[in-house]
């Protein structure tokens, strides 16, 4: 393997490190060293301009809500859980992400744009909180 | 490419079965056969649409399903785009026919599901979306849609009555199929009342858990020189478009559309040479309200934002200017996931040949299908013309 290679392999994030990342409070994702586009996926190259050299990142924990959905019926994991907004959250940094807000139970409760901040928790995902 | 023909298209009932896939993708396929007026032994290969087979512990159905037709050495594979399976495959059937590998084919899309319980069967859904991302991260099938229908909401204004009003035209439509789903006239408020299953979508808002098998012959010109019939008075692929777009719908920037759809349409029309005031009506994945209403817009039926009003005023009703969903569309017709793409078929079939009894739709020569994979990361548009 040579030298520039492995330099790629070893920062790449695999779905585990995204989960463990999230269980210890960390949102993580690639930048593109190239572009700079952020992002977080598991991808090889970027979908900007398609280069292979993808480092990864640590981004904030505080973004908008992009849009939602209130749901009364979840998969397994969450069925104990609702009714919760699923929320698509676009961090500060520019990435996209998806998560839950608990207690929200009627659109008055979550306006479109309010923000949002991901707090480490026990609870199963992504779990964001309102924030100011 | 040759012409390429949909010489017959067949179906089970949509609905609940106790049959297995293998059993409803074989009374599919015996009926398009038949229908066909051709032998098993003319079937020179096929390709199944179906996403789920696993979850009542069989794979590799396609030997399956031609050794129960009596040709086990006849080539099938499945074909697997999620809810698109069906538009992926009658379009690689289309380009193996088109491109002279083979002369007659079979497409039979099939699923059964019914077996799991809901929370399994919602779950199972998921699985077509990014599931890492979205629905380990709590999102159900039905919350991606209603993530879109908010979205389309906030940006156009579009109300929930206006996708109640898909609801209503599309159970109105299926009364007159006897091989739909569900058989109920409803009202925007049975709708408007029906409990929240993801927000703004409601229960009536979505389309049933069905099992199901769709079959479609199709062959080529040279094949019905072969067999002695005549070209016209057929129903010719004119067009076809296939699109993919991000698995995960989060990563995208607009979410009021999907691209997917957008860039297959536009293939679609572009090769059928004709443009959307020429269709005489549409077939499209409503598998939730809001859907329809995007295909319109997606497919340059209706502008941006515009869909939602057309559909209360009547615009795509039977007698209306662009009849959609004539079958009841996934809503009520049913959405076996496999079959739905080869169900579009057999609807664009039966009203072609003027065979839709009572939802006939008046003098309709070209039809349209639009077949969508999830939430988008697949989209197969097919244009059919009454030779």
């Amino acid at each position: 393997m040579t030298e520039q290679a492995q330099k790629e392999v070893s920062s790449e994030m695999t779905i585990k490190d995204f989960q463990e990342g999230i269980r210890d409070g960390k949102i993580e994702g690639y930048k593109c060293v190239n572009c700079g586009h952020k992002r977080i996926d598991i991808m090889e190259f970027c979908p900007v301009c398609h280069n292979s050299k993808l480092e990864k990142v640590e981004f904030s924990n505080s973004g908008s809500v992009l849009t939602y959905t209130i749901q009364f019926v979840a998969p397994e994991q969450y069925m104990n859980e609702v009714p919760y907004a699923w929320a698509i959250i676009q961090l500060d940094e520019g990435p996209k992400v998806t998560g839950w807000i608990p207690f929200i139970t009627k659109p008055s409760d979550l306006p479109i744009g309010q923000r949002v901040i991901f707090k480490k928790s026990y609870l199963p995902g992504i779990v964001f909180e309102k924030s100011n | 490419m040759r012409n390429v023909y949909v010489l017959s298209a067949d179906m089970t009932k949509f609905g609940k079965s106790p049959l297995s896939a293998r059993e409803l993708a074989l009374e599919a396929s015996k009926k398009a056969i038949l229908d066909a007026g051709i032998s098993p032994s003319d079937i020179q290969a096929a390709f199944v649409a179906n996403a789920f087979s696993l979850s009542e512990k069989q794979g590799h159905l396609g030997p399956i399903i031609m050794s129960g037709l009596g040709v086990p050495d006849v080539p099938a594979s499945t074909i697997e785009s999620a809810c698109a399976s069906g538009a992926s495959a009658i379009r690689e059937a289309w380009v193996n026919i088109g491109a002279g590998i083979y002369d007659c084919m079979l497409v039979v899309g099939v699923e059964k599901i019914s077996q799991l319980d809901t929370i399994t069967a919602t779950t199972y859904f998921s699985f077509g979306s990014d599931f890492v991302f979205e629905g380990a991260c709590g999102a159900s099938f039905p919350g991606l849609y209603g993530a879109i229908a908010r979205s389309h909401m906030t940006k156009y204004g579009t109300t929930e009555e206006q996708l109640a009003s898909v609801a209503v035209k599309n159970h109105e439509n299926a009364l007159s199929n006897p091989n739909a789903h569900l058989h109920k006239k409803i009202t925007v408020d049975d709708v408007m009342k029906s409990p929240i299953v993801a927000s703004p979508l409601k229960l009536f808002d979505a389309c049933p858990f069905s099992d199901g098998a769709a079959a479609a012959i199709l062959c080529s010109d040279d094949f019905l020189k072969m067999k002695s019939r005549s070209a016209s008075e057929q129903v010719l692929i004119k067009g076809s478009g296939r699109a993919g777009g991000t698995g995960a719908l989060f990563q995208r920037d607009d979410l009021t559309t999907l691209n997917a759809a957008v860039l297959a349409g536009r293939e679609a029309f572009k090769m059928a040479g004709i443009s959307q005031k020429d269709i005489d009506f549409a077939e499209v994945h409503d598998c939730f309200t809001v859907a329809e209403l995007i295909a319109e817009e997606d497919l340059g039926f209706a502008q941006r934002g515009e869909a939602g009003k057309l559909t209360q005023q009547g615009y795509t009703r039977i007698g209306g200017e662009l009849p959609v969903n004539p079958s009841g569309g996934l809503k009520a017709k049913g959405h076996p996931v496999g079959a739905t793409g080869v169900g579009q078929v057999v609807e664009i079939y039966e009203q072609l040949h003027g065979q839709a009894g009572s939802r006939q739709v008046k003098d309709a020569r070209i039809g349209l299908t639009h077949n969508v994979g999830a939430t988008g990361g697949s989209c197969g548009v097919h244009i059919f013309e009454l030779t």
